[in-house]
């Protein structure tokens, strides 16, 4: 039923019983002799699948569901419904043998030794994982090399930079070659060279090894450098599962015209050509659909003092933020689109299937967004 | 190349219907934690027994970092024991025996007492006694993803190694104290006695994993270790000079009596072989007990039921 996927998840379910805690001493009192409790759903009926070498962006705000669908996967949490397969495995039944296959990362935990230099962490987990002499020292050779951390190695981490410590984090988790990885905010907190450097370093890995990368991040740089692919989850439900660039073709069909005038203009005279979104002296900003670009542009030129244009994607941060706006609104529109919900990742790849969400259906959460 | 999905609530049974294979969703069986795999006890043991090198390994170099850790600890086991000894002595000022026990043979339970608490100390507080914390960090998330035993992990990772003085020192004024009531035990005394010492060890063990296991059910227990200070306190005497419900308690249901008094007993040649092998039973049935209350308490970490 895998047909050789890395991971597959059949509409996970994850619902959390939580207690209702009221207010004030009465309430305390109350909740403590008869708790009352509500259901949360963190995670309702997600499917995909991820094919092996694939790196997948997860994307969703806080709360979303992201680390919750990587703990099951990881075989941390146990669904309440559905079923997860990772690398062959049912990631809560594999035992150490899956384990050995997978690697966690947490951006905001730390495996690391806090007094000690990383490189006994790094003597540490070869115990754990069993690793033989000549395995240690060639995933430790190579990981060092392409993480670049032969200078930090042997200072306490305590006295490390953070990217450096994140560096090293990554270098302990994935010492025994894994062939998945599940990155849960790798990059948080880092500065910008940082962050790239554990980029490059994930692009890297997953090139040379064609290991399966599931990565959640808040930097949406990450993403785009990353993965080509994304899932995005709010509300414990998957609302998007494709291309990041298609992502935008749905979401936001937009151009931006940037524009710097000779002189200033009446806003209403923009306005005739798109949406006007920054208007301040000489510069504006205008948002017009994807096709009408050329025409807009020219008439543009034609009818205004225009002295610089350039003509530019709307960023991806926007553009998601508008899905989830989208969602939070329609939730039932979104339902509507919802054509191939059960195919559990299948239609992926094979374009998009008949009875699926044509371009009209797909409109909707454009305009909602505006 | 994209697929939109989401789908009003209550209509999972036509998204079934339209499942992409057909088949149905199969729901999987009562979850049960995988057993570790492996070529039989000796590969598994010797594989331990190299996660635990490696675990001591790295720790003693941490604690070298502090390296005056190990004077103030040295004082404070000296400092203690003085005055534990000589608080006996007072008490023995005014009585010939406690609970049937002469003042060497109080001396020796002293000693035992101080070296299971060194094990507390070196071993058990430093990890065990951690769990809420790695809960709470969710450093446990890393643990659990390791292709290492979780409790192994957990109760094993560090070693506080200057408390081991406790154990020395403990067991130093023990021999001691046997010296004092010429009371030299034969070589099936000491068998017993190491017998009833790892039990001892067993127990102790045991009562600190099911009462850090708790810390899953009511995270917000701040420091359930000074419950187990309160309680081990009374395994300072012999549980025959307590009264007969105290001493119920401390025999059957919190079991303390077999921590101290048992290991001591057995030392001064008062218990004999039955003593022994009934401390193994309590042993075995405690880390049993104390195993089972550790996987309930991670099936209900990872929402497994149960």
């Amino acid at each position: 039923m895998t047909g050789g996927a890395s991971i597959v998840a059949e509409r996970l379910s994850k619902t959390y019983r939580v207690k209702v805690r009221e207010p004030g001493l009465a309430g305390a009192f109350r909740a403590l002799f008869r708790p009352r409790y509500r259901e949360v759903h963190a995670v309702e009926d997600v499917s995909f699948r991820i094919e092996p070498g694939e790196v997948v962006g997860f994307l969703g705000p806080n709360g979303a569901g992201k680390t919750t669908t990587i703990k099951i996967l990881t075989g941390l949490l146990y669904p309440t419904g559905g079923r997860a397969e990772v690398a062959g495995f049912d990631p809560w039944r594999g035992g150490a043998p899956f384990k050995r296959r997978i690697a966690l990362v947490l951006g905001n935990k730390q495996q690391l030794i806090w007094d000690l230099p990383p490189e006994e962490t790094l003597l540490l987990n070869r115990a754990i994982y069993g690793l033989s002499d000549a395995e240690y020292r060639r995933n430790r050779e190579e990981l060092v090399d392409s993480l670049g951390i032969a200078g930090v190695l042997d200072k306490p981490v305590r006295q490390l930079s953070q990217g450096e410590r994140m560096r090293c984090e990554l270098a302990a988790a994935l010492l025994h070659r894994p062939e998945l990885l599940f990155l849960d905010e790798p990059t948080l907190g880092l500065d910008l060279g940082a962050q790239e450097a554990i980029r490059a370093f994930v692009r890297e890995y997953n090139r040379r090894h064609g290991a399966t990368v599931l990565l959640t991040s808040h930097y949406m740089a990450d993403v785009t450098a990353l993965a080509p692919r994304v899932l995005i989850i709010n509300r414990g439900r998957l609302l998007y599962d494709g291309g990041l660039t298609e992502l935008a073709d749905r979401i936001a069909p937009v151009k931006r015209l940037e524009l710097v005038l000779e002189r200033e203009v009446d806003r209403a005279d923009l306005e005739r050509f798109g949406a006007v979104t920054v208007l301040e002296d000489h510069k504006a900003t205008i948002e017009v659909p994807r096709r009408d670009v050329a025409r807009a542009s020219a008439r543009l030129l034609a009818a205004l003092p225009v002295a610089d244009l350039s003509i530019t994607d709307p960023p991806i941060e926007e553009v998601i933020a508008r899905a989830f706006a989208g969602e939070a609104t329609k939730g039932v529109d979104a339902a509507e689109r919802a054509g191939d919900v059960g195919d559990a990742g299948g239609a992926r790849g094979a374009g998009v299937p008949e009875g699926a969400p044509s371009p009209t259906a797909a409109a909707p959460p454009r305009k909602e967004a505006e | 190349m994209e697929r939109w999905v989401g789908r009003p609530a209550g209509d999972a049974g036509a998204d079934r219907r339209q499942s992409g294979d057909g088949a149905p969703t199969p729901t999987p069986a009562p979850a049960r934690p995988a057993r570790p795999e492996g070529a039989g006890w000796p590969a598994r043991l010797r594989r331990a027994l190299g996660v635990l090198r490696a675990f001591w390994a790295a720790n003693l170099a941490e604690e070298l970092e502090y390296r005056a850790n190990f004077l103030a600890s040295l004082f404070a086991t000296i400092f203690w024991l003085g005055m534990a000894v000589l608080t006996a002595a007072v008490f023995f000022r005014q009585t010939e025996e406690l609970g049937g026990w002469g003042f060497w043979e109080v001396v020796a339970l002293l000693g035992v007492f101080n070296a299971i608490g060194g094990i507390v100390d070196a071993v058990l507080r430093p990890n065990i006694g951690r769990i809420v914390d790695l809960v709470r960090r969710g450093t446990l998330d890393l643990i659990l993803s390791k292709p290492v035993d979780a409790q192994f992990h957990v109760s094993f990772r560090r070693l506080v190694v200057w408390r081991l003085a406790d154990v020395a020192f403990g067991l130093a004024l023990s021999v001691f104290a046997l010296t004092r009531i010429d009371r030299a035990p034969g070589v099936d005394a000491v068998v017993a006695f190491l017998l009833t010492l790892a039990a001892a060890f067993a127990i102790v063990y045991a009562l600190w994993l099911g009462l850090m296991s708790f810390a899953f059910w009511f995270v917000d227990v701040e420091n359930l270790g000074i419950l187990f200070d309160a309680l081990y306190e009374a395994g300072r005497f012999p549980v025959s000079a307590y009264p007969a419900p105290i001493r119920f308690v401390l025999v059957y249901l919190v079991p303390i009596a077999w921590i101290t008094t048992v290991p001591a007993a057995t030392l001064t040649g008062r218990g004999g072989w039955a003593t022994s092998l009934a401390a193994a039973f309590v042993a075995v049935a405690a880390l049993v007990l104390s195993r089972l209350l550790w996987r309930a308490a991670l099936r209900r970490y990872t929402s497994a039921g149960g």
